[in-house]
Parts: structure tokens; C-alpha cells; sequence
């Protein structure tokens, strides 16, 4: 009976799916963050969001894809020295397929564009900077003690230096809860300073004010994950 | 059946030597284009090799900082000005003509001189080696940072220059010969699919080499004559190199990649047995990809924060929407066609199934807020080699395995090439692959070692294996290709059934190409005599 062979369909289908699913369960502890490290900043989840939104298209796009093809390649092999239908092209198959990928990247786009404005915001007038000077082959990072509140020193000129060799990696300290402004500036060559968990980096450029801000919102010791590629 | 008669011009006799030396056919210059190029695609590999054999395990001291730097820019720098870049060169020297139905190409001296300069420049840019050390900030030669590094630099200028002036000159007299020598009733909607790419190829190298040359020629007055075009402590600008690098350098993906989806396009419809499904739409999509080139250069450069990121995110996208008409081409020249699996559709469909990762995982790319995270990091070492080894190199083998009963006169064993495939295929991936996840992790691109605490050993250890199968694949390929030169020449004209002029003439064809040609009313031309014409 019709009927049944299609339930059996189903079943096995079904049974293919739940199979799927444990192995996705077994092994999704490794792909936690869809393979991203953990996003330690607000702006650095919004990232991720748009990562794994963008990583779920792109999946499906590859299965859709390579599925066809794999199919082309199993169902249409040679059988027999009679030639196939000689079909030259269509053109509304043409409109069709032109369009879906239109669709895919205006959807794409527009997520990504609202991410971007988000995650650039600038820096309200009283947040807390650091300003971050790249060298060949580290970093310092400056911080005004008058931002901190706590510069009771009178003579001091406000502010804490921490410098950085090649062989010590400089830590660097932020507050949780709150925007921290980042002002990158460079003497020498280009640098990118890269927190691999902000999920940002920014170039470090000689002769540019660039700037960044991100707002933490997990504590942890993040050391030794900055790092500059100079170039 | 008419044919048209050709006459033929007289050729002097000359020693073998000199007969090569001083060639001005296009078939000989192909050839020594591909065997110059072959040669480099080896050295590169060597190279690339070395870079894996220091990144396999963590801490490692197989080459200090200074030889790592070298091996990494010389490895992309052979790959890609020295080989894939000329490689099309190569196959368009000896198909172009040939698929139109000409004698030779229109300027055959300037082709010749072409080709004389690439040797030169290739043996300039490594002797570097032999003078204190070759160019060591990577094949982008990012300033301010190239303004310091030492005389291998200067030669890696030099090079690249006069590499660019070869394939300007290259691209002028390809489309010259492709619009002025196509044979009688070859309209241009009826030139073969690889001669459109191979123009299209040409458009973007004669309008985007030159600006790389301005670039170089900036960078060489910086290093020598005091400038500071790029110093912005002399007034210049530190991202104006970037800018007009780009400018010319994404074009250029394109020009390593286009002239491989034509080849591609060649394959399919021969081993399908059915027409490229939608020719004219993949003429409009190839030159859709090369109108968009233009407008993309600065995703490379979201994280400068120096360039306007909405804009160049959204034609980013837009270009996937051409690429993907192609491979939707692709697909429905493969359905409901008769697909036989010969050596050069093997790798063809290798083409189509990891372009199409490289396609997909350049997205990630355009999306901007991901840009950030992923930027030179291993991600992109990924998207690049899904790219240009994925679908560049893939193409390469194609044709050589395609074309080679055509150039030589022999027919490559099938068995070893299957094994050559299966080697490269896997190896490709477990080189490749792992690079996505360490990206992701934050594995910046260019580092010369690790530390064990990140964790990316085994990834790295893997892409080792992978790169090391890749070399081993190359043994097969490079037995079946000495055993095909110790056998006689035996191939008739048109071993495959294919569709196009080059399969008229005899293999190898003589040295005016044709005795006679056939009436062209389609893109297939043997085809139609074959089967008859079909309707369009």
C-alpha cells in the first residue's frame, strides 16, 4: 500500500533526524560558540549573533548546493550511448536563480548593517579610556588615574603606564559593567589590536585616531590574547 | 561540408635549441609558459611546505623568525605572480588561438617577449636569497612596514613590475587576437566559454596592473629616493598603500580565478555530453564579476577604519550573486546530462564542489561586524586556498589533463590520476579545513610559532598532514607525465568528443594550425557536425 511505504519514509527520515541530532548533542560541547571563543563584551555577542545567523545561511547554502550536486553526479552518469536531451539554458530558471542569491545578500546585508551601527557606537563623554600605543614588539597601555577616581596623589601627573617587552606581554585591566573607550595610536608600522574574545580588532595605523569601544560583561583573565601582527 | 583553406606561411629550419629560444608560435610559447610556471608551482610548493613543517607542533624552531617571514612571502609571491597568474597565460597562448581558429596570436613578437620576461623576473625576486635575505613582508607588502625590510625587498619590486608589464602586454594581444582573428562565422556569442573568460581576464589586467605598478614604483622611491608617499610622518599616508594595493590586488583574485571557471566550462559540457546551460548568462555573469571586481578592494581593509564599511560590504555580497548564477550554470549543465568521470571531469567537479567553500566562506567576509573577528586570522588563510587552490588549482590540473592529448600528443593514464585526485582532494581538505576553526579562534595569519597553551596544536598538526598528502599527490602526476613522454604520440584529433575548433586539427596541431577549418553556426562547431545543429 502506498500509504504505509510512505510512512516508512517517514520513519526512517525521522529516524536519520534523531540519529543527526545525538551526534550534534555528542559533540556540540566542542562548537559551544558555533567555533568562536567566548564573547566577553556586549558588542562581542552581537557579533557572534550575526556570526551564527550568517553561518546557518551559509550551511544551508552548502548542503542545498553541494546535495544537488552530489545528485547530478550519482543519478545522471552515463547509462548508455543514447545523448540527453540537448536543453540549452532558461532563461526564467536564470531570473529564478539570480534572484535567490539576491534575496540571501539583501537579508545578509541588512543584519550585518545593524550589527555594524551597534557595535560602533561611540563613546559616552564620561567613559573610561585607554589609550594604546603599538610598537615593534608590544604594547602600552595608558590609563588617566583621573578617570579611576583615584588619583590621590597631587604630584603624580594622573596617569599609570604599563609597558610591555616582546618577551612580557603587558595585562591589561578593565572594569565589567561599563564602556571603556580603546584610542589606538602607532610610531612605527601598522599593528591590529586583537582580543580574539572582544571578536573586534582595529588597526593600530600610524598617523590615524582610531578608536573603539566595547562594554565587558564577564571577568576573567584574558592575558596573553592580545596580540599585534605587524604589517 | 565546406571548409575554408588556409594558407600557409614558411617557417625557417632551425636548430632545436634556438628553435625554442627564438619561437614566436604561440603553441611552443605555451608550452614553455607552462613549463616555466609548473616549475614555480613546484618551488612554491616546497615553500608552503616549510611553512608547515615549522607550524606543525607548538614552539617550534625549525626556521627562526627572519626565514619565516621570507619562506611565507616568496611562497605566495611564486604562487601567485609566478604561477597561477601566468598559468592562464600559458593555456590561453596555446587554446586561445587554436579555439577561434587562427593562425597564431595577433602580435606574435610582443607574446614571445611576454613570455622571456617572466624567467628573469621569477630568478630576481628569489635571488633575493642569495643577497641577504628575500622580501619578508608578505606578498601585500604592507607599508609603513615595507619601507624598512631589507634588499630582497627592492628585487621583489623590480619583479613584480616587470611581471606586469608581461601580462599588460600579455592582455592587450590576447584581446586583440579574440577580437580580430576568430575564424568565419564565429560571432562573439559563439567564441568557446574559456576564450570570453580569457578576455574578460585581459580587460582587468590591462586596467589593473598598471595600478599596481604605480603602487611599486612609489614603494621603490619610498625605500631609495627618500619619498615618503606612505610615511605619515613625512606628510604621506600609511593606508594609500593599502588603497591602491587592492585596487589592483582584488581585481586580480579574479584574474586567477576567472580563466579556470572557463576551463571548467569546457570540461562540463564535453563529459555531460549536453551545452553549457545559459552560455550567454555566464558570459554576462563573468563579466559581472569582473565589473564588480572593481568595487570591492576595500574589504580587505575594514579594520583600517579608514574606509566607508557599508558600501564595500554590500558590493562584496553583490558579488556572490554572479558567482552563484555560475554555479547554478554549472549544475544544469550536469542535469539529466551523461556524465563519464575521465581524469579532466574529476577534477572539474573537485573544481565545483570546493570553489563553491570558497565561494560560501568569502561571505563571512562582506558581513562587516564578522570581518572584524576574523580578519587576518587563519579564516582568510582559508578562504584564500579554498579559492585559489580549491578552485584555481583544481582548474589547472583540469586543463593539463584536458588539453594534454592536444599539446603533447598523448593521453595521460587514467588510473593515476585517479589516485593523483583522491590524494589532492583529501589533502586539500585536511590542509584547509582545520584553518577555518583555528581562525576562528583567533590564530592571526603570518605568525612564525605558537605557544602550546593556545591550544591549535592538533588543528596545525592535521593541516600539516594535509599539505604533506598534497605533495604526495603530485608523485602520481608527475610519473603519469614522464610515462606519457616515453610513449610515442598517438592521439587522434578529437579523443574526448569535444565541441571545440582545437579538436579539428590534428595533436599536436602543425605549426599553422589548420589545413581547413569548418563552418561555425554555434558555440560547438565539431558538435554540430557530429550530431547536427540543435536549436537554440
Amino acid at each position: 500500500m502506498p500509504s504505509t511505504g510512505k510512512l516508512r519514509v517517514i520513519r526512517r527520515v525521522n529516524l536519520l533526524i534523531s540519529a543527526a541530532l545525538l551526534a550534534i548533542a555528542t559533540i556540540s560541547p566542542a562548537f559551544a560558540g558555533w567555533g568562536m571563543p567566548d564573547p566577553i563584551t556586549d558588542q562581542a555577542k552581537r557579533i557572534q549573533d550575526l556570526w551564527v545567523f550568517t553561518l546557518i545561511i551559509a550551511l544551508a547554502v552548502f548542503f542545498a548546493v553541494e546535495g544537488a550536486l552530489l545528485y547530478a553526479i550519482i543519478r545522471y552518469r552515463k547509462r548508455g550511448d543514447e545523448l540527453p536531451k540537448q536543453t540549452h539554458g532558461s532563461t526564467a530558471l536564470e531570473i529564478v536563480w539570480t534572484s535567490i542569491p539576491v534575496l540571501i545578500v539583501i537579508a545578509l546585508f541588512s543584519y550585518s548593517f545593524i550589527v555594524l551601527r551597534d557595535v560602533e557606537k561611540k563613546a559616552p563623554e564620561d567613559a573610561l579610556s585607554v589609550d594604546v600605543t603599538g610598537f615593534q614588539f608590544s604594547w602600552e597601555f595608558v590609563y588617566s588615574l583621573n578617570d579611576l577616581g583615584t588619583n590621590t596623589d597631587p604630584n603624580a601627573d594622573g596617569q599609570i603606564s604599563i609597558i610591555g617587552t616582546a618577551a612580557q606581554e603587558p595585562t591589561l585591566v578593565i572594569p565589567v559593567g561599563e564602556p571603556v573607550e580603546f584610542r589606538l595610536k602607532s610610531n612605527d608600522v601598522i599593528h591590529a589590536f586583537y582580543v580574539p574574545n572582544f571578536h573586534y580588532k582595529l588597526d593600530v595605523v600610524p598617523g590615524r585616531d582610531n578608536r573603539f569601544v566595547i562594554t565587558a560583561n564577564e571577568t576573567g583573565e584574558f592575558t596573553g590574547s592580545v596580540r599585534s601582527c605587524a604589517g | 561540408m565546406t571548409s575554408i583553406a588556409i594558407p600557409r606561411p614558411a617557417y625557417a629550419e632551425r636548430p632545436w635549441i634556438l628553435d625554442w629560444l627564438m619561437t614566436v608560435d604561440h603553441k611552443k610559447l605555451g608550452i614553455l609558459y607552462l613549463y616555466t610556471t609548473m616549475f614555480f608551482f613546484a618551488v612554491g610548493g616546497i615553500l608552503a611546505l616549510l611553512v608547515r613543517t615549522q607550524l606543525a607542533v607548538a614552539d617550534n624552531t625549525f626556521v627562526n623568525n627572519d626565514a619565516y617571514n621570507q619562506i611565507f612571502t616568496m611562497h605566495a609571491s611564486a604562487m601567485l605572480f609566478l604561477f597561477i597568474i601566468p598559468v592562464w597565460a600559458g593555456f590561453g597562448n596555446y587554446i586561445v588561438p587554436l579555439q577561434i581558429g587562427a593562425a597564431d596570436m595577433a602580435f606574435p613578437r610582443i607574446n614571445a617577449l611576454s613570455f622571456w620576461l617572466i624567467p628573469p623576473a621569477g630568478l630576481l625576486m628569489f635571488s633575493g636569497f642569495l643577497f641577504g635575505g628575500a622580501a619578508d613582508a608578505g606578498w601585500t607588502a604592507y607599508s609603513p612596514l615595507a619601507r624598512g625590510s631589507g634588499v630582497g625587498l627592492d628585487l621583489w619590486i623590480i619583479s613584480v613590475i616587470i611581471l606586469g608589464v608581461s601580462s599588460t602586454i600579455g592582455a592587450a594581444n590576447f584581446m586583440v587576437t579574440m577580437f580580430r582573428m576568430r575564424a568565419p562565422g564565429m560571432t562573439m556569442f559563439r567564441m568557446p566559454i574559456f576564450c570570453w573568460t580569457m578576455l574578460v581576464t585581459a580587460v582587468l589586467q590591462l586596467l589593473a596592473t598598471p595600478v599596481l605598478a604605480s603602487a611599486l614604483a612609489m614603494l621603490y622611491i619610498d625605500r631609495n629616493f627618500g619619498g615618503s608617499f606612505f610615511d605619515p610622518n613625512g606628510g604621506g599616508n600609511a593606508i594609500l598603500w593599502q588603497n591602491i594595493f587592492w585596487f589592483y590586488s582584488h581585481p586580480a583574485v579574479y584574474i586567477m580565478i576567472l580563466p579556470g571557471m572557463g576551463i571548467i566550462s569546457e570540461v562540463l559540457p564535453v563529459f555531460a555530453r549536453k551545452p553549457l546551460f545559459g552560455y550567454k548568462a555566464f558570459v554576462f555573469a563573468t563579466m559581472g564579476i569582473g565589473g564588480l571586481g572593481f568595487s570591492v578592494w576595500a574589504h580587505h581593509m575594514f579594520t583600517t577604519g579608514a574606509v566607508l564599511k557599508p558600501w564595500f560590504g554590500f558590493m562584496t555580497f553583490m558579488i556572490g550573486v554572479p558567482t552563484g548564477v555560475k554555479m547554478f550554470n554549472w549544475l544544469g549543465t550536469l542535469w539529466r546530462g551523461s556524465i563519464t568521470f575521465e581524469a579532466p571531469m574529476l577534477f572539474a567537479l573537485g573544481f565545483l564542489s570546493m570553489f563553491l567553500i570558497g565561494g560560501i566562506n568569502g561571505t563571512f567576509s562582506a558581513a562587516v561586524p564578522v570581518d572584524f573577528a576574523i580578519h587576518d586570522t587563519y579564516f582568510v588563510v582559508a578562504h584564500i586556498h579554498y579559492v585559489l587552490f580549491g578552485g584555481a588549482v583544481f582548474a589547472v590540473f583540469a586543463g593539463l589533463y584536458y588539453w594534454f592529448p592536444k599539446i603533447w600528443g598523448r593521453r595521460l593514464d587514467e588510473r593515476l590520476a585517479r589516485i593523483h585526485f583522491a590524494l589532492q582532494f583529501i589533502g586539500f581538505n585536511l590542509a584547509f579545513f582545520p584553518m577555518h576553526l583555528l581562525g576562528l579562534d583567533g590564530m592571526p595569519r603570518r605568525i612564525a610559532t605558537y605557544s602550546e597553551s593556545s591550544g591549535w596544536e592538533t588543528l596545525n598538526l592535521i593541516s600539516t598532514i594535509g599539505a604533506f598528502l598534497i605533495g604526495v599527490a603530485m608523485i602520481p602526476f608527475i610519473i603519469n607525465v614522464v610515462m606519457a613522454f616515453l610513449r610515442p604520440k598517438d592521439q587522434p584529433n578529437d579523443p574526448w568528443e569535444a565541441n571545440t575548433l582545437e579538436w579539428w586539427t590534428t595533436s599536436p596541431p602543425p605549426v599553422h594550425n589548420f589545413d581547413s577549418l569548418p563552418e561555425v553556426h554555434s558555440e560547438r562547431p565539431l558538435w554540430d557536425l557530429r550530431h547536427g545543429k540543435t536549436a537554440h
